[in-house]
């Protein structure tokens, strides 16, 4: 599942040859320091095809990351590509690609429509290309029905959805996707996660940012931990995880009766230690999640037993943090 | 009931607990908010409830009215004014920027020419250029009201500086929500800010001029006719330095409470000061007519200073007519200022 | 290849137009545009007050040669008795058989008329009421000595500029101070009312308040982000946000002007319906000030570009090119520091463009600063004339390019400095820009 550097896209160009065997992103031992704090420390990642997460603390470094593959900031050493190019003080590559900024601000006096337009029109397009192409992504993220209003009218989640909409008017290769789940309602949120999704099936290239674990995981598997400007981890967030071999995985059964239960899933070899943390509370510890997983749903049928609730307590990005820091975030 | 297990739950599961509140308990920052919410207005102690993990609970939400002592209102405008005004050269308060303070020192230090001229002359025993330099009539009204240098690149400048983000930066950055969370009101909070800006300018005005004065005497040896003689220019030219400072200060904070940002109050305040007077004196120049300096701010109050103190006039109006435009120059911007702040709008915008 | 230039254009008139739209709209909907234009209208119609009240005030009649007077008491004024040969101060010795003539027969009656001077010495002037013709011999005719009577000799040296004027006695010597008065004071308003009022103080705030937060508000308020991942250089946005400035000022500092040449036009002193030389000057104003206001504006955004503060720095500029504004309206264009700064160069071009269009200015000037000739003589033994009102104001507000070039050269030199000034600093702007590290 992990990336692989050499593997390239079959990115159409338009006005530069094609760079041969580069990822669409490419970050090769990139550092930033402000004064003598460092954002990021000698970071080498290359990123092609699908939904990728960048997962990490605030502070972590994932804003500076966009900020320099966006050539907003320029980068203390190392290099960054994007489709081969250098994006500092060259603003070529971002025909390709569309960016979410986290940035809540927005030009409040602007219709969504006028605003998608707008930005459209600095891609090269005329007025009537780019109100076309404008409503078509309005559409897309299902805001077509009040694309006439002003975006100071709008909530959250719909001026998230219409920052969306104006990084996907050219039709990028890749886009970059800053919190865009920061502070929207759970229904704001599914329908963002869905636009990425379905973005990611139409095979582009797709990052986001986020600091929760479960948000990015219900959007891809493939994810890129980040802490202290450094990557952590990255590939298939399950395989992570399943690679933390040496910490014990946590299982938690809501039952009735977790005395009864507990009898018979001490028979999996896997699990490595049980406890009752609370009357109707049974706690399994395992290293190896996958295996317990896949025996658990027989043993409890056959078991009798009513369960009311499995849990993976320690299944966010913070114990994955733990466990990958040794204990010390 | 809870062990080294419980890792798993991101805090103990706690069934309930009690906390407790009095009235006399110390309003000290860090239990001021439950005791704001839940102190009785008796001395008994209330309770208040930690919600457990395991089951859901709905409270019945009765809230009482906090009747403890809260610090006088002196007290916090005082907080509010020290704030601002020990910002200007401490740490820890109002971060004013780097060129705000620079401008004020360097200010500080020029408004103080006359006084080491006047005290090199004085010593050296020069007595035509100490007569230059020494504290008179004419040289105490232009150390407040004299045009050039000190109101077309001094005090309006350090005004301007001032006053750009006072109120708008407090809206920008939504840290006006931070005062209107507090037991201040907006009138507390639109004075003292006010008054902070108008305590610096007044201390850079009027406390240049009293070391000029001061400073004469003591080094000069000036006896008590000189002292009773000149004394009362010292206090009316004192006042011209106040009604000077409140001017700048009301015009520039009602432009920074009608704005958002700091380039606009700023330019805002040098546009109104210079403009007016660019235009008046045009006039002046074209037609012989001295009238249009009523509209500017500072020549209206050069002209009621210079009936004050008792200079010569250089306008040809009547100075009540300047008197009058001081007067509603001034309640103009402060009535624009209660006004918008009285009806601002506590968000982030 | 030519295909392949028409999209580069295309593309980029694209995104030009989308950028100063964008820009045009975004000031459209801002409070403060409005207030600051509404504002500087506002100041200058109340100025344009003043002027129209002047224009329609009587300009007190100024007896200067004092012959109106009755010194002896016999009736006849000073003038009809020197005329017609008899003592004026003397009661017993009055012109037998005429009519004695009211006193106001005898003020302004000799206007100064010069017709149109040139290079070196010129013979002007004409004794209107007779009274250097009136004298007895001829030396007294020929005061000045040059073979003509009753003249004046205006010797113009246009290489150190100076002017020197030697009148014969009773030549042109009382003037009409309405008729000048009215000439100057329209003259002196339309060039102190442009070239401070429009062209520095309309030309410096107008970009103080409306440039300067031109990137700067958009980095502060995070929406600079939108623009900056496009496909678009930097530069670009700077040039076209400049654009955008232009679409807005542009038209605004125009119309005023016409506004103002409208009503200047109608209300000012003249024979005509219309004055219309004043058309070119107002146009030159607007132009000057639109340059001014061009090179300002990129400056200024230039500031905020640079620093948060620039506002600080824009203010520090204003108050430089404040002094350059005096030096250069005052001086008369004799100093040459006033190449130092922007106005210095937007004077120019309004001082070239007065020269074309009204060629008789510095003419004016003189002949009402001459005033007639009256006046006291000073320590060095020369006479300190007393000048026409309004030939004081005039000549303060009024200059020449000094660039020694001919007016249409120094025009087109002084527009060329000033885009030059303005493409420098979009230059350095955009370089400051595209090194900026936007968080």
């Amino acid at each position: 599942m992990m990336p692989d550097i050499t593997q390239h896209g079959t990115a159409e160009t338009k006005e530069w040859e094609p760079v041969a065997n580069t990822p669409v992103i490419l970050f090769d031992r990139v550092s930033k320091t402000y004064g003598r704090i460092s954002a990021l420390g000698g970071v080498s990642l290359g990123i092609s095809g699908g939904v990728t997460g960048i997962l990490g603390m605030n502070g972590a470094g994932k804003s500076t990351m966009f900020k320099l593959m966006m050539g907003k900031i320029k980068p203390s050493s190392g290099a960054i590509r994007l489709f081969g190019t250098d994006p500092w003080k060259n603003p070529a590559p971002y025909s390709r690609i569309g960016f979410v900024p986290e940035h809540e601000k927005l030009y409040d006096w602007m219709t969504a429509l006028d605003f998608v337009t707008t930005f459209a029109r600095l891609h090269g397009m005329t007025r009537d290309e780019a109100t076309k192409e404008a409503e078509r992504v309005l559409s897309f993220v299902s805001l077509d029905e009040v694309m006439h209003k002003r975006i100071g009218q709008f909530s959250k989640g719909m001026r998230q959805r219409v920052k969306i909409a104006h990084a996907l008017v050219n039709d990028p290769e890749l886009i970059i996707l800053d919190e865009p789940l920061q502070g929207c309602d759970p229904l704001a949120r599914t329908t963002i996660m869905n636009v990425i999704k379905e973005l990611g099936a139409m095979g582009r290239t797709v990052l986001v940012s986020s600091h929760i674990l479960h948000e990015i995981e219900r959007i891809t598997e493939q994810i890129v931990i980040l802490h202290r400007g450094r990557v952590l981890a990255l590939g298939n967030s399950h395989a992570i995880r399943e690679m933390l071999d040496q910490h014990p995985h946590k299982i938690l059964l809501d039952c009735e009766k977790p005395r009864e239960l507990a009898k018979s899933i001490i028979d999996i070899d896997e699990v490595t230690g049980m406890s009752f943390s609370n009357p109707e509370k049974l706690l399994i510890e395992t290293k190896h999640l996958g295996e317990v997983h896949q025996k658990l749903p027989q043993l409890i049928i056959d078991s009798g037993e009513k369960v009311t609730g499995i849990d993976n307590p320690d299944d966010d990005l913070q114990s994955i943090l733990l466990y990958l820091t040794g204990g010390s975030i | 009931m809870t062990d080294e297990e419980s890792l798993e739950t991101p805090f103990d599961p706690v069934v309930s607990k009690e906390e407790s509140f009095g009235a006399e308990t110390p309003v000290t920052g860090k239990t001021k908010m439950q005791a704001a919410w839940s102190a009785d207005s008796d001395d008994s102690n209330s309770t208040a409830q930690v919600a457990s993990m395991s089951q859901g609970q709905i409270f019945q939400q009765i809230y009482q009215p906090w009747e403890g002592t809260l610090n006088p209102r002196w007290m916090r405008n005082w907080a509010i004014l020290r704030h601002h005004v020990l910002g200007i050269f401490r740490k820890g308060h109002r971060p004013w920027n780097i060129p705000t303070k620079l401008f004020i020192f360097f200010v500080i230090i020029a408004s103080m020419t006359d006084v080491a001229l006047a005290l090199l002359f004085g010593m050296i025993g020069e007595a035509s250029l100490y007569d230059i330099w020494g504290v008179n009539r004419d040289n105490m009204y232009g150390h407040v009201m004299g045009f050039f240098p000190r109101n077309i690149l001094y005090y309006p400048i350090v005004a301007a500086l001032l006053v750009g983000g006072m109120i708008s930066e407090d809206r920008a950055h939504g840290t006006s929500a931070m005062y209107f969370s507090r037991p201040i009101n907006r009138f507390d909070y639109a004075s003292m800010k006010f008054l902070s800006v108008a305590l610096i300018l007044f201390f850079i005005i009027d406390g240049t001029l009293a070391l000029y004065y001061f400073a004469d005497i003591l080094v000069m040896g000036k006896g008590w006719a000189w002292i009773i003689d000149t004394f009362p220019m010292f206090i009316a030219t004192f006042l011209c330095g106040i009604i000077l400072s409140f001017t700048y200060t009301a015009i520039g904070l009602s432009l920074s409470s009608i704005s958002r940002g700091r380039f606009f109050p700023a330019i805002g305040l040098v546009a109104i000061l210079m403009g007016t007077r660019a235009m008046a004196s045009i006039i002046d120049a074209l037609f012989d007519k001295s009238v249009l300096y009523v509209i500017s701010p500072y020549d209206a109050v050069a002209h009621v200073c210079q009936a004050l103190i008792g200079t010569e006039m250089t306008y040809d109006h009547p100075w009540v007519w300047s008197l009058i435009s001081v007067i509603v120059i001034n309640g103009l911007a402060i009535y624009l200022l209660a006004n918008r702040v009285s009806s601002l709008e506590v968000t982030r915008e | 290849m030519s295909n392949k230039m028409d999209t580069i254009w295309s593309k980029l008139d694209r995104k030009s137009t989308a950028i100063a739209e964008f820009t045009m709209r975004q000031y459209r909907t801002r409070v403060s545009t409005w207030v600051v234009m509404i504002a500087s209208a506002v100041a200058i119609f109340l100025m344009l007050l003043f002027y129209i009240e002047a224009m329609n005030s009587e300009i007190e009649a100024i007896d200067n040669d004092g012959d109106s007077f009755d010194s002896d008491g016999d009736g006849y004024p000073d003038g009809q008795e020197r005329m017609l040969g008899t003592n004026p101060n003397s009661a017993e010795d009055f012109p037998e058989g005429v009519e004695p003539d009211p006193p106001e027969k005898w003020i302004n009656e000799d206007d100064i008329e010069w017709g149109t001077l040139g290079e070196g010495e010129n013979y002007v002037g004409e004794d209107n009421d007779g009274d250097c013709k009136s004298r007895e011999t001829s030396s007294q005719k020929d005061s000045n000595d040059n073979g003509i009577e009753c003249d004046i000799i205006v010797d113009i040296d246009t290489l150190n500029s100076t002017i020197n004027i030697d009148s014969d006695t009773n030549v042109d010597e009382d003037p009409d101070e309405e008729k000048y008065g009215k000439e100057a004071g329209h003259r002196s308003f339309i060039l102190g009312i442009g070239k401070f009022g429009i062209v520095y103080l309309l030309g410096i705030f107008l970009p103080l308040f409306l440039a300067t937060g031109l990137i700067r508000e958009e980095m502060s308020d995070g929406t600079i982000h939108y623009m900056l991942a496009k496909p678009i250089a930097r530069g670009e946005i700077l040039l076209y946000r400049m654009l955008g400035y232009i679409g807005i000022t542009w038209p605004f500092i125009l119309s005023l002007c016409l506004i103002l040449c409208l009503i200047t036009g109608f209300t000012g002193p003249g024979d005509g319906f219309f004055r219309w030389a004043d058309i070119g000057v107002w146009m030159t104003i607007a132009w000057a000030a639109m340059m001014v206001s061009l090179v300002y504006g990129t400056i200024f955004c230039g500031f905020g570009i640079i620093w948060k503060n620039g506002v600080i720095l824009a203010i520090i500029f204003a108050a430089w090119e404040l002094g350059m504004a005096f030096v250069s309206i005052f001086s008369g264009g004799d100093s040459s520091i006033r190449y130092m700064s922007v106005i210095g160069w937007g004077m120019i071009i309004v001082d070239s463009g007065v020269a074309i269009c009204w060629p008789d200015n510095w003419q004016l000037i003189e002949a009402g600063m001459w005033g007639g000739g009256h006046g006291e003589e000073n320590w060095l033994g020369l006479t300190d004339y007393q000048p026409l009102p309004g030939a004081e104001p005039l000549s303060a507000f009024s200059g020449g390019s000094n660039l020694g070039v001919s007016d249409w050269i120094a025009f087109v030199i002084s527009s060329g400095v000033l885009l030059f000034q303005g493409i420098m600093a979009w230059f350095i702007g955009q370089s400051i820009f595209k090194g900026k590290e936007v968080d």
